[in-house]
């Protein structure tokens, strides 16, 4: 793995170079106060991240010297394989969910006055504040045989059995869904705020409804957007360990659990170490894919302009 | 376009959404003050019996000590290292700015189990797992991300001319700095801090490679509450979270506003 520099080095500088801000002209050596601002910070990041990674990447192709075997012993393990598909199936329907329930609160949100839109941002950043611990347990609360969804389904005679909602598919979805809609609004927010609002009145003094107006000028300008949160909130739904964990059964184990297992209870570290391996790639090249598309620098503003 | 059936639709469709996704913090916040230990929602009858539970057993109390202990030291790391950091993301004309962006993000977003099972490996050799120290060293990566981001946006909406006002009559760059730039910029500061913390103190799989054997910070402890049984404390334990949270923002906030006044003087 390249150390930060030598990325930084091979890529070209920045067009914000040109560009100098009140910082930099006054800057008494320019060469040595970014060294000091951010060499800390990159430091400690190459120390108790980059490093540790390697130290793990190193571990995974030791088997009698370098060997890829605990790789092949991932991919051909019909039970790890089918963690990684239960991964991606998971994922995609969680992102999917996310996606259709947090298109429209994001558009109101971008579109609605400030006080509607301070009270609706509000809204959506309160569970924050609870861990996901929580967040999971109370729909165990909710979901359980005897929790409130089955005894208001028997009450208004629905159902005469409560049904088992917990440890399946559905309850990890509906977990992790809500989980992740913040990220998803949030970020579908940042890019729809960049939308000029004038394109749309401008559809509709030309004679669009409000519908074709949306349809035709506002959708496909916030595709991008779409296409970046929906980026975003994939990958960090591929890393989900304890929602999968306590709301799912056992064929919703995702590959965070099993690498748990690997590690903590098989004491397997080098495969465990491969599947991590695994997993990182498969999200640094969605972040790769993101970055391509986006350029990072959109989280900048993503949360708060 | 702000009235009319579709307009209504919508309107209906986003509060279902919102309910979808505030309820279970209702939930956790009724329930921990149910009287019965059994999940029921709504609870028979309130009560504050699992809070007394919890002041009452020594573990928990521990676990709010190591959790506290972990997250203001994480918190002050990420902050130490991210304010500057962002600073010159932000103002200093950097090459390969995208490249630290791309690590920030990738910081942010590798699962904890990576991150866990890394530093467990690469801090075994050297004696470095069952410590309080070492836990927020690792903790500070994920947690600067939400350092940078929240003071590079303040820094990025901060009117730069006032910095240079400042300049021009005469005060010195790190002064105008320190006198102006930081005080307005505070509150996204704050945020980040406060961001810095929940994201330690709700961290669950770096704590239990790193930590989880000797010492329990409070995700670790109701983990392994929530898989015993499926009392109510561990609801009452996440609202204990909450406060320790809401009270570092105040202090913060209220030591900010103090360090201003004998600025202004």
């Amino acid at each position: 793995m390249p150390s930060p520099r030598e990325v930084m080095d091979a890529l070209p500088a920045e067009d914000a170079r040109l560009l100098p801000t009140p910082a930099a002209v006054r800057a008494p050596r320019p060469g040595l106060l970014p060294l000091l601002l951010l060499g800390p910070a990159v430091a400690w990041t190459f120390l108790f991240f980059l490093l540790p990674l390697a130290v793990m990447v190193w571990q995974s192709v030791q088997h009698d010297g370098l060997s890829l075997f605990h790789y092949r012993k991932l991919l051909s393990t019909p039970l790890y394989l089918s963690a990684i598909m239960t991964t991606f199936q998971i994922s995609l329907g969680v992102t999917a969910g996310s996606l259709l329930l947090g298109y429209p609160v994001a558009y109101v949100i971008a579109t609605a006055g400030p006080r509607v839109r301070g009270l609706v941002l509000l809204l959506v950043v309160i569970p924050y504040w609870l861990d996901y611990i929580v967040r999971s347990y109370s729909w165990m609360v909710l979901l359980g045989r005897m929790g409130l969804v089955n005894r208001s389904l028997i009450e208004i005679g629905l159902i005469s059995e409560p049904l088992s909602l917990l440890y399946s598919i559905w309850s990890v979805n509906i977990g992790m869904i809500q989980i992740l809609l913040p990220l998803m609004v949030l970020t579908l927010y940042g890019a729809m705020h960049g939308i000029d609002q004038r394109l749309v009145q401008a559809a509709a003094i030309h004679g669009a409804g409000p519908w074709q107006a949306f349809r035709r000028v506002f959708f496909p300008l916030s595709l991008p957007g779409v296409y970046g949160a929906s980026l975003l909130t994939f990958v960090v739904s591929m890393g989900f360990y304890i929602t999968p964990a306590l709301l799912g059964g056992r064929k919703q184990t995702m590959i965070s659990q099993l690498i748990y297992t690997l590690a903590s209870d098989m004491l397997d570290w080098p495969l465990a170490s491969a599947a991590s391996v695994l997993l990182l790639i498969l999200s640094l090249a969605i972040v790769l894919v993101y970055n391509r598309l986006f350029s990072i620098d959109r989280l900048w503003g993503g949360a708060t302009s | 376009m702000r009235t009319g059936p579709p307009r209504i639709a919508l309107g209906a469709v986003v509060t279902c959404t919102l309910a979808y996704l505030l309820f279970p913090v209702l939930v956790v916040v009724v329930i921990s003050f149910s009287s019965v230990g059994y999940l029921r929602f709504p609870p028979p009858s309130l009560s504050l019996r699992w809070y007394a539970k919890l002041l009452d057993t020594p573990a928990w109390i521990e676990s709010f000590w190591v959790t506290l202990e972990v997250g203001s030291l994480t918190m002050a790391f990420a902050t130490l290292l991210g304010v500057p950091a962002a600073f010159a993301l932000l103002r200093l004309p950097i090459r390969g700015k995208a490249a630290l962006n791309a690590l920030l993000l990738m910081a942010l977003i590798t699962p904890s189990i990576i991150k866990g099972l890394a530093t467990y490996l690469f801090f075994v050799p050297y004696g470095l797992i069952n410590s309080v120290v070492g836990l927020a060293c690792a903790q500070t990566v994920s947690a600067l991300p939400y350092v940078v981001i929240n003071v590079g946006a303040s820094l990025k909406g901060f009117d730069a001319t006032l910095e240079r006002a400042a300049i021009i009559h005469g005060a010195r760059p790190l002064t105008a700095i320190l006198r102006i730039t930081l005080p307005i910029i505070a509150p996204g500061i704050l945020v980040g801090a406060v961001f810095a913390f929940l994201s330690s103190a709700q961290e669950l799989l770096v704590a239990i490679f790193l930590l989880g054997t000797v010492r329990k910070p409070l995700a670790v402890k109701m983990w392994e509450g929530v898989r015993e049984s499926v009392d109510p404390t561990i609801a009452a334990a996440s609202s204990g979270v909450i406060l320790m949270a809401v009270a570092l923002f105040v202090v913060a906030a209220l030591l900010q506003k103090r360090a201003r006044r004998l600025y202004a003087r």
